[in-house]
């Protein structure tokens, strides 16, 4: 009963917007100018939630604004949401919140403030810009950190929005003085804003040296913060460079507490720090500092499955540097059967890196594990496994370690059903690590291939198949029947990629004394006359020449053919130089995880848009082009029945066509608001396009012309 | 409970209820000034308004949500976006400002046609009798014609936003008027 009545009175006494037939836009007008101050805010709320459902409120942007200037800091904060998100729509009715920003950032209250000077300068419209000096000023020189640390962040946002008024305004120099703050956010966000600023415009800003003046404050500031903060600190400790061995360690010493921190992103900032600073002190490899780094990086590897991945990729470019870091606690990186694939392959592949090649047991231990792994059953993890096996043999490198695992894989290779590719492979690899002295090692591989039917039935890619020939070509003693097993590689030649192709070439003319002439005779005609691959026929024809020669072509083709090979000694691939020193300042960025450098990642991604919209452009040109084409046939017949309005029909045909397509082109950049560069080009192509036709008509019109003249005389 | 009945009654006896007044008028005319005279009673230093200003304010038992708005040529086409529930309109004048007299005559009459301000009350303050020069309130009234309107209840004071006076006469005025309407 009581609820009943509650329900009843609560209908009565508010009157918030229900859905009527009027629609509910106009509902929610009506309940946005109310009289009864609930009503209002009721309805404003209501206004919030269809903007949050994603409905286009924004009709009713000069009605929200009315209740801009409430005492209630709640409805405030809704409204500031809203035109946070609308603004844009109604850029000119903006100008009428500039007074309330104004006042507001002058509040008692320091959040009404804040509020004020954030959705101020992050409104993209030129005309509230103008009205932002007085309170961006005031708010950095705002008694309230709180108030200060947004502000800081609001000239990163003028900045971005407008470069020239923000140096006109003078607040950089403002946020130049704001890295003394007394509060460490403030310190924090400052530097966040510079860096940006920086990022977006060198010249602006001195960062670097600002950076050099300001380390100790940093330091201060490192403890007292939030972590976000710390790692803004951080990454600008981290690109400082110290001047002595003294101040690197100094810095070492005070950021080290902090690889203890709970939040993952600070202890990889943390790392970067220690890691830039190291190479300036004294260090062997048994110091402190290296042991708090590897259980920092351990530590990570207790967090959720993306995070550790993340780790997993920095942790390798750390291990370039520093290969003897986390030896130790190769145990913490086996595969947990949980783990999802791409960190099951990211570990497989820091497990080989970790294992120090100077300690046998512990290669055993891995050897075990890695055996484990390929018996596993997802596809991809079983084959990195195999590779990994085989990396492992290359690393550890003593002969018998070698035929352990060679053993592994034939064992492997034997039992499983789809993982040939990958072992024949490894075990090639292995072979070409081991030399040729290993005979027990080469018959045990060969024996195994020799007794695969066709190829094609048992490898899949290129490059076993590559590894296949090259075992036929290096130990043709170990096979018998060579001569068919060749002749059916021979059939499907023209079938095969270009990596198979050439070594099956390199392999006939290597074997031409073991094989009929009308082999090798008839790989070169298919190689010189059906492959589209350019290096192969290059390869045959220079072979056939040699070949042809006369005289000594022997000694030419073994010359050519039998050139002994490197031996493998490490099949990881590795970072050059210069891209592992970038990475290493760059760790904990979205650089470490793509091992690219931040500057070709930016420069990458414009030419990518760029190639984008080229592409778009062009498929546009041809439809252009197209479609003036077959008018222009079908002007040209009319041509021949009907003389004289032809000229005229022409004109007037071309210019509803050219119309049409610029509709079309209008249509199709309006989407897309940048298009003001890309539209030139159009304009451009299209005149180009009205000067061809106009060409072609002139021409169509001159025999015309004549013969009038003809009819005339 | 007992809150739900007390805004009941609130509704019912439209205590709750707030009266939405304008103060309208050229730039500089003391639009500002007014309504922080109304507000606080003092004289406060104005910047320009760039978009309004409003304040509530119990003036005899009577909620008033008065806005001020921005009187810029830029801002102006914008008043009609605060017209809707309007129960008065106070039209402020600089008397001084001989010149723009027409202009303002203009705007107000402008105003007045609205649709949505047809029955809205209008108080015509004729500001700045302070200053040296000022037109008196019957000189401003033949300047804005506002003989011409019909239909509607309006009333010219005389006023200084400065000194305070004239003011509080004006807005009795429109009270007294506004409270007969409503009722």
């Amino acid at each position: 009963m009581e609820k009943k009545l509650k329900k009843l009175l609560q209908n009565a006494t508010r009157v918030a917007p229900k859905i009527s037939k009027k629609g509910e836009l106009f509902e929610l007008r009506n309940g946005l100018v109310s009289p009864y101050p609930q009503t209002r805010k009721d309805a404003i709320k209501k206004t919030i939630q269809q903007m949050t459902l994603g409905k286009d409120v924004s009709s009713l942007f000069p009605d929200i604004l009315k209740n801009i200037a409430a005492s209630d800091v709640e409805q405030k904060k809704l409204v500031y949401l809203y035109v946070m998100n609308y603004a844009e729509t109604h850029p000119e009715l903006c100008i009428l919140a500039v007074n309330t920003f104004v006042s507001d950032a002058q509040d008692s209250n320091p959040l009404v403030r804040c509020m004020a000077i954030r959705t101020m300068s992050m409104i993209r419209v030129d005309k509230i810009l103008e009205y932002v000096e007085i309170p961006l000023r005031k708010t950095l020189q705002d008694d309230n950190p709180y108030v200060r640390k947004t502000a800081v962040i609001c000239v990163a946002k003028l900045f971005a929005l407008n470069k020239e008024l923000c140096q006109e305004l003078g607040v950089l120099e403002d946020l130049v003085s704001a890295l003394e703050d007394s509060n460490p956010m403030v310190v924090a966000n400052t530097i966040a804003a510079l860096s940006d600023i920086y990022e977006a415009d060198p010249t602006v800003v001195p960062l670097p040296l600002l950076i050099q003046k300001h380390v100790s404050q940093f330091l201060l500031a490192l403890n007292e913060c939030t972590e976000w903060a710390r790692i803004i600190i951080l990454g600008a400790l981290a690109e400082y460079s110290a001047r002595d061995a003294l101040e690197a360690e100094q810095i070492i010493d005070r950021v080290t507490p902090h690889l203890q921190h709970v939040n993952a992103a600070v202890v990889l900032a943390t790392v970067k720090v220690v890691i830039k600073n190291l190479p300036l002190i004294q260090v062997n490899s048994e110091s402190a500092i290296f042991s708090k780094i590897s259980s920092a990086l351990v530590s990570l590897m207790s967090t959720p499955p993306e995070m550790q991945y993340v780790a997993l990729r920095n942790i390798r470019i750390i291990l370039q540097k520093y290969p003897q870091l986390l030896t130790r606690e190769l145990r913490i990186f086996y595969v947990k059967f949980n783990d999802p694939l791409y960190l099951k392959l990211e570990k497989i592949d820091i497990l080989v890196r970790l294992v120090d090649p100077s300690n046998l047991k512990q290669c055993t231990l891995l050897l075990a594990e890695l055996k484990e792994y390929a018996l596993e059953f997802e596809p991809e993890f079983v084959a990195r496994a195999i590779i990994a096996l085989s990396q492992l043999g290359v690393k550890y490198s003593e002969i018998k370690f070698v035929r352990k695992v060679l053993d592994i894989l034939v064992e492997l290779c034997k039992t499983r059903d789809s993982f040939q590719d990958d072992c024949l492979v490894a075990m090639c690899n292995l072979l070409r690590h081991a030399g040729t002295g290993e005979e027990e090692m080469i018959t045990q591989v060969c024996s195994l291939a020799q007794v695969w039917g066709s190829v094609e039935s048992v490898l899949q890619t290129d490059y076993a198949k590559c590894n296949y020939i090259w075992l036929i070509g290096q130990f043709p003693g170990q096979f018998d029947n060579l001569q068919r097993k060749i002749q059916t590689l021979l059939d499907s030649f023209t079938q095969e990629e270009s990596l198979t192709q050439m070594s099956l070439l390199i392999c006939v003319v290597k074997l031409h004394t073991m094989l009929p002439g009308s082999i090798l005779q008839e790989l070169l005609n298919l190689a010189t006359t059906s492959t589209n691959e350019v290096d192969v026929r290059d390869m045959a024809i220079m072979y056939w020449r040699c070949l042809s020669l006369e005289g000594s072509n022997d000694d030419l083709i073994n010359q050519l053919c039998n050139s002994t090979l490197p031996e493998i000694s490490n099949t990881l691939d590795t970072f050059s130089p210069s891209l592992l020193e970038t990475l290493l300042r760059e760790l904990s960025l979205l650089s470490s995880i793509y091992y690219r450098p931040v500057a070709t990642m930016t420069k990458f991604n414009a030419h990518k848009s760029n190639h984008v919209k080229g592409k778009q452009l062009d498929e546009l040109k041809f439809m252009a082009r197209d479609e003036i084409i077959r008018n222009m046939n079908e002007d040209n017949l009319l041509d021949f029945e009907d003389d004289s309005n032809s000229a005229i029909n022409v004109g007037a045909t071309n210019g509803s066509t050219l119309n049409d397509l610029n509709d079309l082109f209008d249509f199709a950049t309006e989407p897309i608001q940048e298009q003001s560069k890309s539209e030139q080009p159009l304009e451009e192509s299209l005149h180009d396009l009205t000067l061809n036709r106009t060409d072609q008509s002139h021409s169509n019109v001159n025999p015309n012309k004549s013969r009038e003249l003809l009819d005339l005389f | 409970m007992g809150n739900f009945f007390s805004s009941m009654f609130d509704r019912l006896w439209g205590v709750n209820k707030e009266m939405r007044i304008l103060i309208l008028g050229l730039d500089g005319a003391g639009k500002t000034t007014i309504l922080y005279r109304l507000q606080i009673g003092e004289v406060v230093t104005t910047k320009p308004t760039i978009g309004f200003n409003v304040e509530t304010l119990v003036y005899k038992n009577l909620k008033l949500n008065v806005w001020d708005l921005g009187g810029q040529t830029s801002i102006r086409p914008y008043w009609r976006c605060y017209y809707s529930n309007t129960a008065a309109v106070i039209f402020v004048v600089d008397s001084t400002d001989k010149d723009r007299m027409a202009t303002a005559s203009k705007e107000l009459h402008m105003m007045l046609q609205e649709e949505e301000l047809q029955d809205a009350a209008l108080l015509v303050f004729a500001n700045k009798q302070d200053q040296p020069g000022a037109l008196s309130a019957s000189e401003v009234s033949k300047q804005l014609s506002l003989v011409e309107l019909k239909d509607r209840s309006w009333s010219i004071v005389a006023s200084s936003a400065i000194k305070g006076e004239g003011i509080s006469e004006g807005l009795d005025w429109l009270i007294d008027v506004v409270r007969e309407e409503q009722l």
